[in-house]
Order: C-alpha cells, then sequence, then structure tokens
C-alpha cells in the first residue's frame, strides 16, 4: 500500500514536472479564464443566470462526448440526446422512487447510460456513417416514444420530481470542473495513439486495418465513452434542473448537440463548448429579436439550430474553434517543403537461400465465375524483394488481399514462418509481422505525417491504452515521448523530416505514399506487401523509392511488391512472378522473365524489362 | 491589474442587488405558460393578469408596506415542467410576489414557491391532485377542475339512460381526464359501453369508433384535445351514426369548428361542459369584462362563419380565471402585505369577471366549485347553455358573433 501511495506520489510529481516545462503563456491565459469563470457565481451581477450557465456546462459535458464519436471516431451520431435521457432518468427514478443519494445514483447513471451505449454501438460502429446518423436517430426516438408512453417511468406531464440536493453554485462549480477535465481528457485522447487512430480509421478504414488498427474496437470504445459521459451529463443535469422532464428529452436535444459539435468545430476538444456557447448567444439574440415581435424565440430554435448547421456545412465545415485560431494566427506557421532527400544505400542483393517467412500454398479466390486467383503459391524470404507483375485484372492485388487477410480464400492457406494464418484478420497478420499499404488511399489526409506513422506505431505501443492515454498517465506519456522521435527518425530516413507536422492530405502524390510507406514500416513488419508505391511518381520519386526498398532489403525485410513500372521492378526486384488471368504464368529473375515468351506475349508487349 | 481588481469589485457590488420583492414600489407577478408551445393558452392567461394589472395600477395597491403597482412579467415554459420549475425560480429571484401558471411543472416547482411564500395560481390545468391544502399550502386554482368537469358529466348523462363509451386521448390532458371519468362513472358502470385510449397523432379513428359502435355505444364521450373530439365527429358522421357526443372544455378551442368548417352540421348538436361566464346576476359583468378585453387585445375571432355569414369569435372565459386570480390577490396585498400572502389569500375575496365572488378559504384551494361547470351545446358554430340540465338552463347565452 505504501509502495503504491509512493509510486502515485512520484508519478504525480513527474507528471506536474512535465507539465512545468510544458507551460506556455496560451496554458496561463487558459488557466486565468478557468479561474476567472469560476468566481462567476461569487461575483456575476444578477441579470446572470448561474443555473442557466451551469446546465450549458452539462450540455457541453455531452457535446465533449459526442466529439469522441464524431470528430475522433467519424460517426455522425444523432443519438446523444437518448443516452442523456437514460442518465436523467436513471438518476431520477433512483433519488425519487427509490431514494437513493445522489453520488451512487449518479454512478450508476454512467454505467446505464454506458451499457446502452455498448447495446446500441455493437450494432452501429460497423455501418457506414449514414446508417450511423439514421440508426442513432431512431434510438433517440425509441427512448422518447418510451418515456412518453411509460408515464409510470417518466411522470407525464408533470415529470419526475427530484429531492432538493446539492445548490446551483456547487453544480455550477461541479459542471465547469468536469468540462474542464473532459475536454484535456478529449485532447489527450486526440493527440495519444487511441485517437490518432480512430481519425486514421474514419479516414481510410481498410488502410488502418492493414496496419493493424483495431477500428471496430475502438470505435466502440469511442461510442461508449461518449454514451457514458452523455448519461453522467444528463444524470448531473437533472439534479440541477430538480425534474426529469421526457419532453426535453426529444430529438432536438440530440440534434443540437450535434449541431454544437460541428458548429464549434470537429478540429478541436474545445469545439463542443464553443459550439454550445455559440447556440446560446444565437438563440439569446433571436430571443431579443423575438421579444420585438412578442414571439418567444422556443418556437423557432430548432430553426435556428438547422441555419447555423447549414452555415457551417457551407462555409466549408470548418467550425469557430479553427476559424478563431486561423484568424489569430496560431496556424500561419507552415513549413518550408525541402528537395528530396534521396536515401543512398548500397544497393546489394542478397537472393533468398533462407527458410521461408511467408509461404501461399495454392492461394484461389473466386468472385461468382470469375477466378481472380487460380490455386497461386509464392514464397518470401528474409532479405528479398518479390515483385508481382502482370497486366490490369490478372489477380495481382487479390493475392495481396488474400496475403493480408483481407479476402478469405476459397482454397489454400498462408503461413508464416510455419505458421497457418487460417482467418486471421488484418490486424492479427500484421501484428505477425505482415503488412501491407493499400493500392488507391496513399495515407491518411487529415492526420499529420508524423500521425500517419503513428498509427503504423499502434502495435508497438504497450501503454497506450485509452485509459492511461486519456489521464496522460508517466508511462503512457513517455512511450508516446519515445515513439514519436522513432517516428520522426523514420520520416527523415524516408526524407520526409521536414513534414512531419504537415497534414499528408498537402503533400503531393508521391510524397504522400511514402508517407504511406513509411506508416507501413512504422508497424514493424517483416513481410511489406506494397500495392504500385510508384504509381504517378516522377523518376526521382522512383529513384528515392528504389533506394529506399534496396535498404530495406538489405535489412532483411521480404517485400511483395505489385507495380507497373517495370524499370523500378528491374533495378530492385530479386525475382518476379507473372500473373495473367489469375494464375501464374512465370518466375524468375528479372532477367529470366524477360526473356520468357509467354510474358511477352500476355503482358510485356514492347515493353522491355 | 487594478482596472481588473476595479471591475471584480463593481462586479461584486453588483451581484448584491437581487433578490429583493420591492423594487422602485412594483411588484412583479410572473406568469408561468407555455406562449412557444400553446400560444392561444398562453396568451389568453397572460392577458388576463395583464388587464387586471392594468386596472389596478390605476390607484395601486396600499399595502401594510406602502404602496404598490403591478408589474406582470411572462415566462415562457414551453409545457415542460423542467422550464417551468426554472422558471418559478427565476421569477422567485426576480422578486415576483406571485406566480399565475397554466399548472405545468407545478408538481415540481410549488416547494421552491413555497420556501420563498409566493403562491401559485393555476388558471387553466384542472388536473387532480395539484391543488393540496396539506401539502402544497401556497397551490391555488381559479379553473374549472377535472373532478368537476367529470362529475357533472356523470350527473347530466347518465340519467339519459346511455350506454356511453368513454373516449380520452393519449396526451397529459386526455390521460388525466380518462382517470376523472373513471371515477366520475365508477358508481355506474352499466352507463358504460365501453373505455377507449385513442392516439392524438392518428389521422383516422374510424377503427376506434367502429369499436365503439360495435361495443354497443349509443353516446361518445370524448375527454382529448379539441382536434381528437373533431376526428371523433368525424369518423362518427361520416359513417352516418348520429349519436350524442359529449366533450370537455377543450371543444371551446377554436381548432374544433375550424376543422369542421366544411361541414357544420355535424357539430351541430355536440354538447360540453365548461366553467360557466355568468352568474346568478346576468351576463352584464361578463361582457364589461368582454368589452374591456377587447379594447385592450382586440377580439378574439375563430376563424368560421355562422350560416348567415356572421364571424364568430371566442369568448374570453379563460383569461377570466387569471384576471381573477390577480384581483384576488390584490385584496390579500392590499390586507396582508407581501409576506403574508400565501396565507392571506384564504382570507379575502374579490367580484370576478363574471359577477361571482371568487375567493379561496382554509378549507378550498380551488375557486371554481362543481357547481360552476355548465353545459353548452353548438349551433351554427356556436354554442348555448342546454335546457335540460337545471343549472344550464338557467344562463344566457353569450352573444358569439360580430
Amino acid at each position: 500500500m505504501t509502495a503504491l501511495v509512493e509510486r502515485t506520489g512520484g508519478a504525480l510529481a513527474e507528471a506536474a514536472r512535465d507539465a512545468r516545462s510544458a507551460w506556455t503563456r496560451r496554458h496561463t491565459a487558459a488557466a486565468a479564464l478557468v479561474a476567472l469563470a469560476a468566481l462567476v457565481p461569487a461575483i456575476a451581477p444578477s441579470w446572470v443566470h448561474v443555473d442557466s450557465v451551469a446546465n450549458g456546462f452539462y450540455l457541453a459535458l455531452a457535446a465533449t462526448g459526442l466529439w469522441l464519436t464524431v470528430a475522433l471516431g467519424g460517426m455522425p451520431s444523432l443519438g446523444q440526446g437518448a443516452f442523456m435521457a437514460i442518465g436523467a432518468f436513471t438518476v431520477a427514478l433512483l433519488t425519487a422512487r427509490a431514494g437513493w443519494p445522489a453520488l451512487p445514483a449518479t454512478l450508476v447513471a454512467v454505467a446505464a447510460a454506458a451499457a446502452g451505449g455498448v447495446l446500441a454501438g455493437a450494432g452501429v460502429v460497423r455501418l457506414r456513417p449514414v446508417f450511423i446518423a439514421v440508426t442513432t436517430w431512431i434510438l433517440t426516438w425509441a427512448v422518447t416514444i418510451f418515456l412518453l408512453a411509460f408515464r409510470s417511468v417518466s411522470g407525464g406531464a408533470q415529470g419526475l420530481v427530484l429531492p432538493s440536493g446539492i445548490s446551483v453554485t456547487t453544480h455550477y462549480e461541479l459542471g465547469l470542473a468536469l468540462l474542464v477535465a473532459a475536454v484535456l481528457v478529449a485532447a489527450s485522447l486526440a493527440r495519444g495513439g487511441p485517437g490518432i487512430e480512430l481519425r486514421a480509421a474514419r479516414q481510410v478504414p481498410a488502410a488502418a486495418a492493414a496496419l493493424g488498427v483495431p477500428t471496430a474496437r475502438r470505435r466502440l470504445g469511442a461510442f461508449v465513452a461518449s454514451a457514458a459521459i452523455g448519461g453522467l451529463a444528463g444524470g448531473l443535469a437533472v439534479q440541477l434542473a430538480g425534474v426529469a422532464d421526457a419532453s426535453e428529452y426529444g430529438a432536438y436535444l440530440s440534434f443540437k448537440l450535434f449541431v454544437a459539435v460541428l458548429l464549434g468545430g470537429v478540429a478541436s476538444a474545445l469545439g463542443p463548448s464553443a459550439g454550445i456557447a455559440g447556440l446560446a448567444l444565437v438563440t439569446g439574440a433571436a430571443g431579443v429579436l423575438g421579444s420585438l415581435e412578442g414571439v418567444e424565440s422556443a418556437r423557432f430554435d430548432p430553426m435556428l439550430a438547422a441555419l447555423l448547421l447549414l452555415a457551417v456545412l457551407a462555409l466549408g465545415g470548418e467550425g469557430i474553434v479553427p476559424l478563431v485560431r486561423r484568424l489569430v494566427g496560431r496556424d500561419a506557421e507552415r513549413p518550408v517543403r525541402r528537395a528530396p532527400t534521396v536515401v543512398s544505400v548500397p544497393a546489394e542483393r542478397r537472393p533468398g537461400t533462407k527458410p521461408p517467412i511467408l509461404v501461399a500454398d495454392s492461394l484461389t479466390k473466386r468472385f461468382g465465375s470469375l477466378v481472380a486467383a487460380d490455386s497461386v503459391s509464392l514464397e518470401l524470404v528474409a532479405g528479398e524483394v518479390c515483385a508481382l507483375i502482370g497486366p490490369n485484372g490478372s489477380g495481382k492485388t487479390t493475392m495481396l488481399r488474400l496475403l493480408a487477410g483481407v479476402y478469405r480464400p476459397d482454397g489454400g492457406r498462408v503461413l508464416v514462418d510455419g505458421a497457418d494464418l487460417g482467418d486471421a484478420p488484418p490486424r492479427e497478420r500484421a501484428a505477425r509481422g505482415v503488412v501491407r499499404t493499400l493500392q488507391t488511399s496513399a495515407a491518411f489526409g487529415d492526420l499529420t505525417a508524423l500521425e500517419n506513422l503513428l498509427v503504423g506505431m499502434g502495435l508497438r505501443r504497450e501503454h497506450g491504452g485509452a485509459f492511461r492515454t486519456a489521464f496522460a498517465t508517466p508511462l503512457a506519456r513517455e512511450e508516446d515521448e519515445r515513439l514519436r522521435a522513432d517516428a520522426r527518425s523514420l520520416l527523415a530516413d524516408v526524407g520526409l523530416g521536414w513534414a512531419a507536422d504537415v497534414r499528408a492530405g498537402e503533400l503531393a502524390g508521391p510524397e504522400q505514399r511514402l508517407v504511406a510507406v513509411a506508416a507501413a514500416l512504422a508497424a514493424g513488419p517483416r513481410v511489406l506487401l506494397l500495392d504500385e508505391p510508384s504509381a504517378g511518381s516522377s523518376l526521382d520519386d522512383v529513384s528515392r523509392l528504389d533506394a529506399l526498398l534496396s535498404r530495406l532489403r538489405v535489412q532483411g525485410m521480404s517485400i511483395l511488391l505489385v507495380e507497373h513500372n517495370l524499370r523500378l521492378v528491374r533495378s530492385v526486384a530479386d525475382r518476379v512472378i507473372v500473373m495473367a488471368a489469375g494464375a501464374v504464368i512465370a518466375t524468375g529473375t528479372p532477367a529470366d522473365v524477360a526473356g520468357d515468351a509467354d510474358v511477352r506475349a500476355a503482358y510485356l508487349g514492347r515493353a522491355a524489362l | 491589474m487594478k482596472r481588473t481588481a476595479l471591475l471584480l469589485a463593481v462586479l461584486a457590488l453588483a451581484g448584491c442587488g437581487g433578490g429583493d420583492k420591492k423594487s422602485a414600489g412594483k411588484l412583479v407577478i410572473a406568469v408561468d405558460a407555455p406562449f412557444s408551445r400553446s400560444q392561444y393558452i398562453g396568451q389568453t392567461i397572460a392577458r388576463g393578469a395583464e388587464l387586471a394589472a392594468s386596472e389596478v395600477n390605476v390607484g395601486g395597491i396600499p399595502t401594510p408596506d406602502g404602496n404598490y403597482t403591478i408589474e406582470v412579467k411572462r415566462y415562457d415554459n414551453a409545457l415542460s415542467p423542467r422550464k417551468a420549475l426554472s422558471n418559478i425560480r427565476r421569477a422567485i429571484s426576480d422578486g415576483a410576489v406571485a406566480i399565475v401558471d397554466d399548472g405545468t411543472g407545478v408538481d415540481a416547482g410549488w416547494q421552491a414557491a413555497n420556501e420563498a411564500h409566493v403562491p401559485i395560481g393555476i388558471t387553466y390545468d384542472g388536473g387532480g391532485g395539484l391543488v393540496d391544502l396539506e401539502k402544497r399550502p401556497n397551490v391555488y386554482r381559479i379553473a374549472p377542475t377535472n373532478r368537476g368537469i367529470a362529475f357533472r358529466l356523470a350527473e347530466y348523462t347518465i340519467p339519459k339512460g346511455l350506454k356511453l363509451a368513454l373516449i380520452h386521448d393519449d396526451t397529459t390532458y386526455g390521460q388525466q381526464g380518462g382517470a376523472s371519468l373513471d371515477e366520475a362513472f365508477s358508481r355506474n358502470p352499466g352507463s358504460v359501453a365501453t373505455k377507449l385510449t385513442v392516439p392524438a397523432g392518428d389521422s383516422d379513428l374510424s377503427p376506434q369508433v367502429l369499436r365503439a359502435r360495435r361495443a354497443g355505444a349509443t353516446a361518445l364521450l370524448v375527454w382529448g384535445q379539441a382536434s381528437t373530439i373533431a376526428k371523433v365527429v368525424i369518423a362518427a358522421r361520416s359513417a352516418g351514426w348520429n349519436v350524442p357526443i359529449y366533450a370537455t372544455p377543450s371543444a371551446e378551442d377554436p381548432v374544433l369548428r375550424q376543422q369542421l368548417a366544411d361541414r357544420p352540421q355535424w357539430l351541430d348538436g355536440l354538447t360540453f361542459a365548461t366553467g360557466r361566464m355568468t352568474a346568478e346576476l346576468g351576463p352584464d359583468f361578463f361582457y364589461a369584462f368582454e368589452s374591456k378585453f377587447e379594447n385592450a387585445y382586440g377580439v378574439q375571432n375563430v376563424g368560421v362563419r355562422t350560416r348567415g355569414g356572421d364571424a364568430v369569435i371566442a369568448p374570453p372565459d379563460y383569461a377570466m380565471y387569471s384576471y381573477d386570480f390577480v384581483n384576488v390577490l390584490t385584496q390579500a396585498l392590499k390586507q396582508f402585505g407581501v409576506k403574508d400572502v400565501v396565507k392571506g389569500l384564504e382570507q379575502v375575496t374579490a367580484r370576478g369577471a363574471n359577477g361571482d365572488e371568487r375567493g379561496f378559504n382554509q378549507h378550498n384551494h380551488d375557486g371554481v366549485v362543481d357547481d360552476d361547470v355548465f353545459f353548452a351545446r353548438f349551433h351554427d358554430m356556436t354554442y348555448a347553455p342546454v335546457a335540460d340540465d337545471p343549472l344550464s338552463s338557467t344562463l344566457p347565452t353569450i352573444k358569439q358573433t360580430r
């Protein structure tokens, strides 16, 4: 016990040291703002309604939870109001009917909302965004209809009246503290491994899975965390209100929270709070205008929210926080693009004489009557670059997908180090050292180049779970710093050190493909499956890729290269396998294959290898 | 730094000013009503209170604490108990001496008001349990009670030997009314052919009305929103089923007549129970009130015409209740002052808009007794008291055309 206390104390002291070293003027300003906000109940004039502000904090808390799902997970959930309702009515029923104290009732409410999140999330996280929106919208309606139909649960038109609890001022301070904590945790998650992986999975799920990201698990985690935070916010807000009112948890609440996230800006964890504040300001202004016409603003609240959403979308979906940051120039500093650094490595060829790492044994894949891969076998040994070439539709990419576990073969098997991989999914294969890059999607465009590599490094994280990352434990921080340093070093190795903090989407196409290769390398593969990495590249770019692949081979990596650039193939490949119509028609050294009459007829034509 | 300190000091001083009930000789009366969700109800309640306040302010209110005028402040509860509770708290912090309420959120808000010694006057919702002398000493009501309406309906229909289909919709109003009807008819189950709950949102209630017919009903009694009553009438009459139809005060709502404007003959004969607009002293008091109301706010057009082409108007009968509550409150303030107004309300009366003495006592916080419920029957888009009820037959018909 003493040791635990000492360890915790040490960790806290270390965290404090880290915080001090990273402290900037901006942090001082933010801390001062929070401190000033905490004083509001004591110093605010009478026209400031502390209870409304406290309720705003709880709404912002729920919206921050939703941000995890929408911004990080890329799931447009319209169901956060339902989780607030679950939290609210759990607290109301336990305190008003069962006489429970507020604290345990609130904890049960969080658990109930999380359980609801698990049930709903298990079904929705694998859906496409539009279906996620529809499904969660139906969930919101289902909860609303349930509450309105079962008046014994919801208390009917008069609601469920809660026993009096903590004061409005205490709610205010609690709401503020929880909101600050939620924003910090959300920001920490977004910056850490789980957040980066979620953002990657949001953009190109297949590429993320190929790099070993447990896409469904991460998304479910975000959904459940979001639901739990919604339940907490609902449970506390209902205590502040003093009455649980089913009509408050209709579809408009979910819509409003969703709008708040988009209005504030999905790029920042502060966005939802800014969005709630923005909605409150607009509603207040509408109230003043409405009073001039004798119309209650509540009559057109939903319309205002919808108009704000349209405005945000029409302006590019940026939102308040990113807009403010741009205006104050925080994002203005751009790195200087440097001339590509071609890494020069002696292209020593070491033909495979060792036992194979990867074996494809008679792999067959059919799509209806089409045989995309017809009993194809191949082997890869350490330090070998094997090129897979052939005309379009010959089955090259199908083979890569079979090897990476994207497709289940109709026949044959894949072995790594002699062990049959069976139906192991891409993540599991990546963990065993078989990593693939995609043909069409180069890199995760919304992530920086560095973050792209951190996605690949996810498999190396031992202390990078969501909880440790959210609370920035010493081990998680230490590991994250180490991985970031490794990622920078790897980026420098491929000549993109200057682009570490540049969004990959802003890089040129060949640079993006290089980032994708580097991300795959970051996963620490023994077998690298590359799908047309030189597509659209200039001669310089191809030379750079050539040098990189040659160096990897020297380092002992096995590479299966699907490629149309025959110059690159001839330069880098130890062995070439030629496919046509799903079958292997030739195999051998580049020179052997170049002289093969069948290959010339089926693929090369006038081209020379 | 100095500037910041000065600003904080100013803000702190400004924060010390709230919560005083007396504000420059003005007493605040809060009207908590669903202005955004049921504008007609909200406006009716607020206008009644504002009309009374404008009359009181001519001479002011001499109280033991000084002379005051009344300021009426509106708070929109949007039919939400959460907003209603928030409004009640806000009204108290704004220094309200009383709250005029449609009834929304009284379950949640009476306690906060009671702790601040602020009475709540319900002027619309007749739901059971809202007024409770023992548990809610600060809650009063001037509006027909559901219980009173249900018992009067039972008293009126049972002697006719009818077999009634008791129909209520699934709104709170309908559900509460259904419970009151159950209680009222519990001693005469033989008068009830069937009980049905119908969805307020359905566009066609023909299946439910057919079920009532097959159950052997010889009359329909509908407790629900005006649109529900209209749908029941349409379903029965379009099927050629010309049974008597009885309804509740919501039948007065212009919506019913608007929805039946194309077939006014289907509305003819529909009988409903509501609070009476006139007392034993005749209709002059109500006409005087109606005249003042129209001078202040204009006539309330129903939006339909009689067969003769006259525009039909709605008498401001529900505005009468909030008007009366403010007048009773004024008497209590005059005699007992702000601090004792909750108990003071039990000991005063005032002349109501219909000429009745309005007031409460230690044994009753409901200002409209069961005898104040009468029956009216529609004919040619207007309604008149029925002749086959002892109370109703004595009442004059209020003019409803212009």
